[in-house]
């Protein structure tokens, strides 16, 4: 294959993006000129599984129905492709991602997504914990982290504790951990390579291209994506070196220059600038140094570059020992490079342990709190941030850590036999003898952390200048150890593979440099379907909180009474059913502006009420006319309609519509108006305007009395003013009811006792809207003999005819009752009454 | 997404039958039935919305648009942050009820209250293609465009049937309110208020 013919390794566009993508990558993306890579478009993504026969977790074979294995030839390692985008579980079903370093159950990460279901039940871990997790000062570590400050709780009165802030917080970590386990269906997967150098100079340094160590493999795999080299001692660690960093800006100036030279020889890019590679940033701390390089053609996708460097040498706190560290967002992955130099001594493990942690744990970038939301965006927080602006090493995709770490053979094997060993090359016993390897394996460093084989001799001490391990008579015989090493943590194990792991012989130091050549697996993130995730979370986040709120069915919202008469009540009942998951609570409110709930010629019992879900209830709505409404019924004032407002607490509102239609009366109407009307009185419109077309309304088409009393009066004078008790006696209020009707109807009366029309005139009188004697021309002064008929004159003078005429009607018709006193036993006295 | 949720209520007006609650469905649940019952009443429910820089959260207050229950709009457009006033393009009136709308919140709703003036295709009887209901259209785009500039309002036309639009509709009125301004929290003990001096005592 052609090398310029540069793409990703990937196939398969899964979207639109991805043929600018593909342009873009024509110019400068790496690939292995291997002639099997980028011939075959699959469908869907792919991801590359790494069968590496050291890996010290081996992984499941991927199965590979579909798709022949690809056989790229590498050192150490070969590739298989699967189709395994989002059907990935058989890929990772089995094993235990090694991401959370902090966490133990947060970042529970489902990856048989692709069923879509819900997480609800966190990836049982077997983690055990660092001593790096229980020291952290990391803000991410979930150990006692307070979720939101007290100063939000607010406290009910029924001394519950409520606390919107940490509510808010704990929801938007699950849709977090929600989108993130979903994150393949928003993600397209590419891969590139990451090559990764270190050496400890020990304060060397030639002017002489390094390609033996960084182009190394370019023959084979051709110029990586992106490539970091860390070193240690650039400067000798004595004591003015460490307190003053006088010399290390300019050995560092002087290691980039020799980077630079190298990667970008004319060798290296014939001219072309898309293979050029840019620098990206520089990180120093006393003789530690990283940088980070770029393709060129990658710079416009990489963001939020961040730095950060912690001593952990004289003190605690100084730079000859420590780490430099330098972040990165490249397409939507978040990277971290890390080169470190750990404490010396064969016998001082534990130092170094503690050095690695003190840096992993301090190790933080400032990196703004947009840059965390858009990480968070990504899906690249090993865990939802609680509200920072800074991150720390576990919350990136891809962490690579290397430099001098200083672990040797442990001193179960003589310093000769190491000696021996590392000459003729017989690894396998020093391997098993690697301090590293065995506190990692006893958890206790690098936990999570990932190494490939060493299948390279030991690379200190060597003799400088030379390619033999110092074994000087003048020098200390040292046990020559694998001290520069190279590991990797990767959230998603599967993307990253280590291509190589090798050695340079450059030999100006009296360490060899270390290198290695990773295939990552780089996200970009479509942004649309990142979106549709997010909708589809919130969505069903929303309908949950909707089915959480209170709902009941009523059996109808609209009453209708039919014809309503007076004085008599009117009940219909409305049926309430708790059709929600909750318990409901309802009760009528008022209207805008209003303190009553309805009418009042409406009453509704109960007026509020409580139902768990399947429960149901009874409101009754009870419809009176009496005297007080009538007379607004009957002059058009009022009519029977209403809305009431039936509330569910926390929940909607229903309307409930009342109506009915009042079956007018002569019953709270006034003498001047009945007596306009001829016809029964219901048969007389309410509404004005039908009845001024009906009726006159002029007064002299009027009667002397209204039709209704003298039909009263007559029935009564018919049927026996000599009935005993006459007036005092009750009518029977069924009778009562029938007169009445009839009197409205115009109906002829039926049979009944002379006691109830008593009752009828008695009522009727004294439901009139005004009375007959006007209020303003009641006697003022006290009447007595001499002025009773000067009085009285005036009195009579002073009515309306029409209550003139009634008046008279009404005192001749009792004077007339009071002639059958002996009958009917009524008194004057009575009769006042 | 964001770690910011502000909570906003917001409330649809309207004449009758212009499909309120179909957009509101179509938005919350991403349903649409043919036969939307009439609301009798105020449905109430919320729905989340991701912007960029914060997440909004609607709490929606679907009103009646019955003309015998106008006197109870208040209740829920007091206080409310957003208005959403409903019209159907191929019912003029409904388009001047609209208006009147716009008016009434205006002048007795909330100062700051953000309007959308969203006319609705598919209703009316057999709603066919676009062109179909383009036939139809009696409210001219561009006099309804008019008048919600002149009023300093956001105007859309959207579907409830085909899903035009609802969303961009609810990301539009998102954008547009105040995400700065602190929601009032509820007092954790609320003081009491003055009673106010009765006047007159009769």
């Amino acid at each position: 294959m052609n090398m310029n013919d540069a793409d990703w390794l990937t196939s398969g566009p899964q979207n639109s993006n991805a043929g600018q993508q593909q342009q873009q990558q024509q110019q400068g993306w790496a690939m292995p000129p291997t002639g099997t890579g980028t011939g075959t478009p699959a469908p869907g993504q792919m991801l590359h599984q790494q069968q590496h026969q050291y890996n010290p977790q081996p992984q499941p074979q991927p199965t590979m129905a579909n798709y022949p294995p690809r056989a790229v030839s590498m050192t150490s390692s070969s590739f298989t492709t699967s189709s395994s985008s989002l059907n990935n579980n058989n890929n990772y079903g089995s094993r235990t991602p090694p991401t959370a370093i902090a966490t133990s159950n947060t970042n529970s990460t489902n990856y048989n997504s692709s069923n879509r279901s819900i997480n609800t039940t966190p990836t049982p871990r077997t983690t055990m914990k660092t001593p790096a997790s229980t020291t952290s000062t990391n803000n991410n570590s979930n150990n006692n982290i307070l979720v939101a400050n007290r100063a939000a709780d607010e406290e009910t009165e029924d001394g519950r504790i409520r606390n919107r802030e940490a509510s808010t917080k704990i929801r938007d970590a699950w849709i977090y951990k929600q989108i993130r386990s979903r994150q393949d269906e928003f993600t397209q997967y590419k891969q590139g390579r990451v090559f990764i150098g270190t050496w400890n100079v020990n304060a060397k340094g030639k002017d002489e291209s390094l390609s033996s160590w960084l182009c190394a493999d370019w023959q084979q795999h051709g110029p990586p994506d992106i490539v970091v080299v860390g070193f240690q001692e650039m400067v000798d660690l004595n004591a003015v070196n460490v307190a003053v960093e006088n010399k290390s800006q300019s050995r560092s100036a002087f290691w980039i220059d020799r980077i630079r030279a190298t990667l970008n020889s004319r060798q290296n890019t014939q001219g072309d600038p898309s293979r050029s590679y840019t620098e990206l940033a520089v990180k120093y701390l006393v003789g530690l140094l990283v940088c980070v390089f770029v393709k060129s053609p990658h710079k416009p996708r990489v963001k939020y570059v961040h730095t950060d460097s912690v001593g952990v040498g004289v003190m605690g706190v100084m730079g000859n020992k420590g780490g430099v560290s330098i972040r990165l967002q490249f397409y939507d992955s978040t990277l971290c490079f890390t080169c470190l130099h750990l404490a010396a001594h064969r016998e001082n493990v534990t130092g170094r342990n503690a050095d690695f942690a003190n840096v992993y744990n301090k190790t933080s970038f400032e990196i703004g709190s947009e840059a965390v939301q858009e990480m968070i965006r990504l899906g690249s927080m090993s865990q939802w941030a609680m509200g920072t602006a800074s991150v720390g090493v576990p919350d990136h995709d891809l962490v690579f850590w290397f430099g001098d770490l200083n672990y040797r053979v442990d001193e179960s094997i003589p310093t000769e036999r190491v000696l021996q060993l590392s000459e003729a090359g017989m690894l396998d016993e020093l391997i098993e003898h690697d301090q590293l390897n065995v506190e990692r394996a006893a958890g206790r460093v690098f936990h999570d952390f990932e190494e490939g084989k060493l299948e390279f001799k030991p690379t200190y001490k060597y003799q400088p200048g030379t390619d033999m391990y110092e074994q000087r008579p003048d020098k200390k015989l040292r046990a020559p150890a694998w001290c520069d090493r190279i590991l990797w943590l990767a959230q998603e194990p599967g993307h990253v593979a280590q291509m190589n792991y090798l050695r340079s012989e450059l030999n100006c130091s009296d360490h060899k440099p270390v290198m290695s050549t990773f295939l990552v697996t780089i996200k970009d993130v479509i942004l649309a379907k990142r979106e549709g995730v997010y909708r589809e979370v919130m969505q069903m986040l929303d309908t949950y909180e909707n089915n959480s709120l209170p709902m009941v069915s009523l059996d109808k919202l609209n009453l209708d009474f039919g014809l309503v008469r007076y004085d008599q009540r009117v009940t219909l009942p409305i049926v309430i059913a708790n059709t929600g998951e909750v318990v409901a609570q309802f009760r009528l409110a008022p209207k805008v502006d209003e303190n009553a709930l309805c009418k009042p010629w409406l009453t509704v019992s109960p007026t509020y009420g409580m139902l768990i879900p399947g429960e149901k209830t009874e409101i009754e709505l009870t419809i009176t006319i009496d005297n007080s409404t009538a007379h607004r019924l009957n002059t058009n004032r009022e009519v029977l309609d209403d809305v009431l407002i039936l509330r569910l607490e926390n929940g909607r509102d229903f309307y409930i519509s009342v109506s009915g239609q009042y079956a007018r009366s002569c019953f709270g109407m006034s003498v001047d108006e009945l007596v306009l009307y001829s016809d029964p009185i219901r048969d007389v419109p309410l509404d004005p305007i039908l009845r001024a077309e009906k009726y006159d309304l002029n007064s002299k088409a009027a009667m002397c009395v209204p039709k209704e009393l003298w039909r009263i009066i007559d029935a009564i004078y018919e049927r026996g003013l000599d009935e005993r008790d006459l007036f005092t006696a009750l009518g029977d209020p069924d009778e009562v009811c029938v007169i009445r009707e009839c009197l409205d109807t115009g109906a002829p009366f039926g049979k009944f006792s002379v006691h109830s029309v008593a009752e009828v005139l008695t009522l009727f009188l004294s439901n009139l809207i005004s009375p007959i004697v006007p209020v303003s021309i009641f006697p003022t002064l006290d009447i007595d003999a001499q002025n009773i008929q000067m009085f009285t004159r005036k009195f009579l003078e002073d009515m309306q005819p029409i209550q003139y005429n009634v008046f008279i009607y009404i005192i001749s018709f009792f004077r007339e009752v009071l002639l059958h006193r002996e009958k009917n036993r009524l008194s004057p006295a009575k009769v006042a009454r | 997404m964001s770690n910011r949720v502000c909570h906003f209520k917001l409330v649809l007006l309207g004449d009758t039958a212009v499909g309120k609650s179909c957009l509101v469905v179509r938005f919350v649940r991403d349903e649409f039935f043919e036969f939307q019952e009439p609301t009798i009443g105020a449905a109430f429910l919320t729905q989340t919305v991701a912007l960029d820089d914060a997440t909004v959260k609607f709490e929606i207050w679907d009103t009646a648009g019955q003309e015998r229950y106008r006197s109870l709009a208040p209740m829920y457009y007091r206080g409310a942050a957003a208005a959403i006033i409903v019209y159907d393009i191929t019912n003029p009136d409904s388009f001047a009820g609209a208006k009147s709308w716009v008016k009434e919140l205006q002048r007795r709703g909330d100062t700051n209250v953000v309007i959308a003036m969203v006319s609705l295709w598919e209703f009316g009887k057999n709603a066919g293609n676009k062109a179909d209901l383009e036939s139809r259209r009696k409210v001219d785009f561009n006099e309804a465009n008019a008048y919600a500039e002149e009023n300093g309002i956001l105007h859309m036309e959207t579907s409830a049937k085909n899903s035009n639009n609802v969303r961009a509709l609810f990301v539009e009125i998102a954008k547009s309110l105040p995400k700065t301004i602190q929601q009032p929290e509820r007092e954790a003990f609320p003081i009491m208020p003055q009673k106010q001096e009765s006047r007159n005592c009769c």
